[in-house]
């Protein structure tokens, strides 16, 4: 099946987009026209919805290992007895 | 999880060294002036503390260097915290992070090569030291091993990049700095981190079901 140049460039620039638009990164957010914009190319592509699809997934899959790779709570206390530590030394 | 007697020497001459820091800043500045900096020091780094374990894990590979790890940034952010401004502190610190993670790194460097008694005691990249817990083993399990493999497949620099956004739970900003890359190369690893890993899951179809 033929596909139109113009419609292949809204791809590439989908596909360059959608991290930006899954993570909702408030560090690098996107325009609310360039959120409106790949909303409607979503909406009508199917490859790129999918890919969409599968973006969310993995983010949801590794979003699970974030407790298990959590910090155990004693050595997080122990950073806390540092920083009391270095404040108690600075208060002398 | 605990480290080991090694680790726990090191953080005990660690926080020697910290509270020696302390003191001598004591003789310099007058009493009011030394309270301000220490108060704004532990409210900006309370708050960050198992943010920078679970960078630092990310960054090293095990939680006994994260833990040493952040011992040390700990220690170089309160030496500087008279000349931090307190705009962004957690770009503050994760930038004192990757300076201290790499001068570590510079530092460590050449020991590796100091004979095979070293070398066997190098721990590799991801290496669990201590043992999983029950809980983790079953998390494991469900998590797929696929997804596991095709993370641990990824080059580091990816790895890395992805480990930080999406288990990690830093903005594209805080990983360039912590990174010390430009935000454009963070979203072009995190780009191809992310689609390496969506080819290996249309391919395996168990990976990433949780």
């Amino acid at each position: 099946m033929m596909v139109h140049p113009s419609r292949m460039w809204t791809c590439h620039w989908a596909r360059r987009c959608v991290h930006r638009y899954l993570d909702a990164d408030g560090s690098l957010p996107l325009t609310d026209r360039e959120i409106r914009r790949l909303e409607a190319h979503l909406a009508i592509c199917a490859r790129c919805a999918r890919t969409a699809e599968d973006y969310r997934r993995l983010r949801r899959a590794l979003a699970e290992w974030s407790q298990r790779r959590a910090p155990d709570p004693a050595m997080v206390e122990r950073m806390h007895a540092t920083v009391r530590a270095l404040v108690a030394g600075d208060a002398g | 999880m605990s480290s080991s007697g090694g680790h726990d020497e090191r953080r005990r001459a660690g926080m020697k060294s910290a509270t020696a820091a302390g003191s001598h800043d004591v003789h310099r500045a007058p009493s009011r002036e030394r309270a301000e900096p220490s108060a704004a020091f532990a409210r900006y780094v309370e708050q960050e503390i198992e943010m920078l374990l679970r960078v630092a894990r990310t960054l090293t590979g095990s939680w006994p260097d994260a833990e040493d790890l952040v011992q040390d940034t700990l220690v170089r952010a309160y030496r500087g915290i008279s000349g931090f401004d307190g705009a962004h502190p957690r770009a503050w610190l994760l930038t004192i992070l990757r300076n201290t993670n790499v001068n570590s790194r510079r530092r460590r460097r050449p020991d590796l090569l100091d004979g095979d008694g070293e070398l066997d005691r190098h721990r590799p990249a991801f290496g669990a030291t201590v043992a999983p817990s029950p809980e983790q083993t079953v998390t494991d399990r469900v998590l797929g091993d696929e997804l596991q493999g095709a993370v641990d497949a990824l080059d580091d620099r990816f790895r890395v990049v992805l480990l930080l956004i999406d288990v990690d739970d830093l903005t594209c900003r805080e990983v360039a700095d912590v990174l010390g890359i430009p935000v454009g190369t963070v979203l072009s690893r995190l780009s191809r981190a992310r689609e390496r890993i969506r080819v290996h899951m249309r391919t395996n179809p168990r990976a990433g079901r949780s």
